[in-house]
């Protein structure tokens, strides 16, 4: 019976598989950029801006180059001309340079004026603190609304106002719409300033031959071939001449998916000194010049029928960029994206929208897992709630009223997005069942006449992942970042090695790309090596952002084991004389279908194609080797969605927000390893938790941060985390390999939405208020308090 | 001292941080450095078996002690101690930066708790900062750890 055969039933996609990459980790052998050493290496330490904003009128760096084993100092016009520009496509950008060391003037909070290089790491610390910097302070733009105001003084004085460009859209029948429409309800949405924080700052090597003129950077990247170009174009060097390595990396989430200074400033000064220079960003570092996330504030109305269905959707989005647009994302990325998915998972046919980019001297802005998705949804979450409220319904009926549904697939939002499938009144339903919903409001209403202050707060999105060519082209961005690639080498052992573009820094992709292309070679994947990181030995691609490894490598790896297969089967079905259609492979072995005697193990067949080229047909390679760059169509990405749904305790005298539950039902399609999806989820909710509550880059009026330890910008540990439900529906995206969708953002997109309607909820019984800023810090808290007990005394 | 059951004598400089003495003069790179300041836990080793910061310890003030970094768990991948497996079955760690701080402070916590309760074991962990997991799995990883402890000492 071949249709028994267990190539039909996958042994490896699906499977709770335990990752290949842990052991290593566990034992303290994996392989970060600080644990890497070179011969003669040098350490680099940095000086940097005290101000936001100053003339930089003289670097005395005299003193400093006297100091015990210092090589030399570097200072801007060291390094002149050498900057990151990202320019975007759309009308009417406004372009910044990021320089490597800031010349003549800085524009944020912790730039890089000098370098200084040493033998010792300490002895370079030691030597930064005695270079003296004249600063003449300059009128700092911290707010990003008033700096669109007409009489703000300019971050770049070239520019016509602040904003890298301004973006607008409106439908066709926006006006019309809410002219007919009976009601609205409108609110100011802020989150605040954050990012990403991996527990692994960043760090480079800088590394040049200068016999060989070849430039070697090792450095903690998620992008390692965007990086050689942005460098080789930055610095001046003809891309084949330098080599990006990202060994380990101890966590991403978007920020280190960006050329930094600091990485051409370690270029050039190995370049210039003919030595290994290395720089470790201490947490202070990290805190100041590692770029941003998250600073959005919207303005925004919904209108709606006397049902509380919504139909219309007016906003105006300003984000606080800081004053450069960074590589390769360009300084559009997040209102772009902002403006797209604002209307979530919801049918609004007509929308309006502006968009404002702004220039600031705060850090510069770059990713955080979800992109502005995290604030499009709290936007659009809490004017939900603002609607259950107004028409009198439960939050959870409003939006089974609103949601896009099975019907509605594929559906054009109108931010212009392709949803391609889904499951939103699905997932509500299941989560609000697995959460005994009814029963939770009733133990609510028990628990507020004791007096408690308990909330729930519902949530949902859809995540839109895999992006790919369409997405990237409509963005205006100058790279179009529309494809993954994996090479899939076998060996004449029988061995596999995967070779891909993405990077791996705790997704687990060593693993999921391993299961993708196990199966079709009826491989085990303790055969199986994935390989990435190094621009030397990796497939070409992007690298791993904007939850697309899976999809678009992994889909790559599955085409092209394929591909292997046939190749693998034609030389079987030659030498056993059967056709290579009734090739069977399974368990190490391949086989003619119904006789398993008849056939070569695994590995036997590889080495007859490496070591008897006499025994392969003619015409085809002697070589296993399969190179497949994937492009998920439609390229405008498939979407992922959840719904989120909290219970949260307000304590009234201190303002503290504890959690006593966390519920989800995600559906990411079919799942290739549920306890990796399930371990991306749970690591999601804990940062939008840390969105919710905790975390925030605060400034002061003149622009200078003022949480720069971990005593003050806090992040959630393990008593701050709730244990976390989970549940799954697996909806395929009618698209790509498999059915597969990207999922690695998504937890962190609701938690702040979903706990500011929980709050919100609890403290109702006080006075009605809107819940429109995050994080829910106690004084903001108290603040919500205070004003509920003003709106009830009205 | 003894590092990881082994006397080591080096001659050091007053100020080099313990962390720093463990990585780049002994090589032992498994420690890592999250925040140098003491919060984060990424660099948590056993001294004197206690749980310490080593990156606000001196390396002199190691002088005379015992001090125990992840790489005393297992003699290679092939040899994990029972909380290294607990650790690798339930998805406890992602990128691994944190997981050896974490590893050591399961260790300290079960030594002094064999059956910690999720209560227990989420404040002993309360100082160990993951950024990846939230951790969710690292609380199934430290009961399994536990139960895997506890049958060992049966057999």
């Amino acid at each position: 019976m071949v249709s028994e055969s267990p190539t039909q039933s996958p042994r490896f996609f699906g499977s709770r598989v335990k990752r290949v990459e842990d052991p290593r980790l566990l034992v303290g052998g994996g392989r970060f950029v600080d644990d890497i050493e070179k011969v003669g290496m040098l350490h680099a330490s940095f000086v940097r801006s005290v101000e936001a904003r100053a003339r930089i009128t003289r670097i005395d760096t005299s003193e400093a180059e006297r100091m015990p084993g210092v090589v030399k100092v570097f200072t801007g016009s060291d390094f002149s001309g050498k900057e990151v520009r990202c320019v975007s496509a759309y009308d009417g950008f406004q372009v910044s340079a990021y320089p490597a060391l800031a010349d003549g003037e800085a524009r944020f909070n912790g730039e890089a004026l000098a370098m200084v290089i040493a033998e010792d790491p300490y002895q370079a610390e030691d030597a930064a603190e005695r270079v003296i910097v004249d600063y003449e302070p300059l009128p700092a733009v911290v707010d990003a609304e008033k700096a669109l105001l007409e009489d703000s003084p300019l971050v770049h004085e070239e520019w016509r106002s602040n904003a890298f460009v301004e973006r607008k859209y409106k439908s066709a029948g926006f006006d019309d719409a809410i002219e007919k429409l009976p009601h609205a309800v409108s609110g100011r949405f802020v989150m605040a300033r954050h990012s990403g924080i991996p527990l692994e700052t960043r760090a480079a090597i800088g590394d040049y031959d200068t016999a060989g003129r070849m430039l070697t950077l090792w450095t903690t990247t998620q992008i390692p071939y965007l990086i050689r170009t942005g460098l080789a174009d930055a610095i001046g060097l003809p891309e084949n001449r330098v080599r990006v390595i990202s060994p380990d990396v101890g966590g991403g989430f978007g920020v280190k998916g960006q050329l930094y200074p600091e990485e051409l400033a370690c270029s050039l000064a190995s370049i210039d000194l003919g030595r290994p220079v290395k720089w470790v960003e201490d947490r202070r570092e990290h805190l100041l010049a590692s770029h941003h996330a998250r600073e959005h504030t919207h303005e925004a109305t919904v209108y709606f029928d006397d049902d509380g269905v919504v139909h219309a959707l007016e906003a105006r989005i300003v984000v606080n960029m800081g004053p450069y647009s960074v590589f390769p994302w360009t300084s559009t990325m997040d209102t772009g994206m902002a403006m797209g998915i604002l209307p979530g998972p919801y049918k609004i046919k007509d929308y309006s929208v502006l968009g404002f980019p702004v220039a600031t001297n705060k850090t510069p802005y770059g990713a955080y897992r979800g992109v502005s998705r995290p604030a499009a949804c709290f936007t659009i979450e809490r004017l939900m709630d603002q609607v259950a409220r107004h028409r009198g319904l439960d939050p959870a009926e409003v939006r089974r009223r609103n949601y896009v549904t099975q019907a509605d697939y594929p559906y054009t939002s109108a931010g212009g997005l392709v949803y391609d499938s889904g499951s939103m009144i699905e997932s509500q339903e299941l989560l609000l069942t697995e959460t005994d919903y009814e029963g939770l409001r009733i133990w609510q209403e028990e628990a507020r006449a004791e007096g408690r202050l308990i909330g729930i707060g519902l949530g949902a999105y859809t995540e839109q992942t895999a992006h790919a060519t369409k997405e990237f082209v409509q963005r205006g961005v100058p790279i179009v970042f529309g494809y993954e690639t994996s090479t899939l080498r076998l060996d004449p052992q029988g061995t596999l090695v995967i070779s891909s573009s993405i990077h791996n820094h705790g997704q687990g992709l060593e693993t999921t790309l391993a299961q993708m292309a196990a199966d079709a070679l009826g491989m085990d994947i303790a055969d199986v090596r994935v390989d990435y990181g190094d621009t030397a030995q990796a497939a070409y691609g992007s690298g791993t952002f904007a939850s697309r490894s899976a999809v678009l490598a992994g889909g790559a790896a599955r085409r092209a084991s394929e591909q292997l297969r046939d190749q693998l089967a034609r030389v079987a079905a030659h030498n056993l004389e059967a056709s290579p259609d009734d090739i069977e492979f399974a368990d190490g072995r391949v086989f003619v279908k119904g006789s398993p005697e008849k056939g070569y193990g695994f590995g036997e067949l590889c080495r007859i194609v490496y070591h008897r080229p006499e025994l392969v047909p003619e015409g085809q390679q002697p070589i296993l080797e399969a190179t497949v760059a994937y492009d998920a169509p439609p390229g405008t990405g498939t979407f992922t969605n959840a719904t989120q749904l909290a219970v949260v305790e307000v304590d009234p005298g201190t303002g503290g927000v504890e959690i006593l539950r966390y519920a989800i039902v995600e559906d990411c399609g079919p799942m290739i390893n549920p306890l990796i999806v399930e371990g991306q989820i749970f690591g999601g909710i804990a940062q939008g938790i840390g969105s919710a509550l905790y975390e925030e880059f605060v400034y002061d009026d003149e622009g200078h941060l003022l949480t720069t330890t971990f005593m003050d910008y806090l992040l959630p540990g393990a008593p701050e985390v709730p244990p976390i439900e989970v549940f799954h529906l697996e909806t395929p995206s009618p698209f790509t390999v498999s059915g597969i969708k990207g999922m690695g953002e998504g937890g962190a997109i609701a938690p702040g939405a979903v706990i500011a309607g929980a709050v919100e909820d609890a403290i109702s019984t006080i006075g009605m208020v809107m819940v429109g800023e995050i994080p829910l810090t106690p004084e903001r808290v108290r603040r919500y308090i205070d004003l509920a007990q003003e709106a009830a005394s009205r | 001292m003894k590092v990881n059951g082994k006397e080591t004598t080096r001659e050091v400089d007053p100020r080099r941080l313990l962390v720093d003495f463990l990585r780049h003069d002994l090589q032992l790179t498994g420690t890592h450095v999250g925040c140098e300041h003491g919060v984060c836990g990424a660099c948590t080793v056993l001294f004197d078996g206690e749980t310490v910061r080593s990156c606000i310890m001196f390396a002199v003030q190691a002088d005379g002690h015992e001090v125990e970094t992840v790489e005393s768990l297992a003699d290679g991948p092939d040899d994990l101690h029972p909380i290294q497996v607990a650790f690798w079955e339930n998805h406890g760690l992602q990128c691994g930066f944190c997981t050896p701080g974490m590893l050591m402070a399961t260790k300290e916590l079960l030594e002094e708790n064999p059956d910690p309760a999720e209560e227990e074991i989420r404040i002993a962990l309360a100082g160990n900062i993951c950024r990846c997991t939230g951790y969710v799995h690292i609380v199934s990883a430290v009961r399994a750890a536990a139960a895997g402890m506890a049958a060992e000492r049966m057999s």
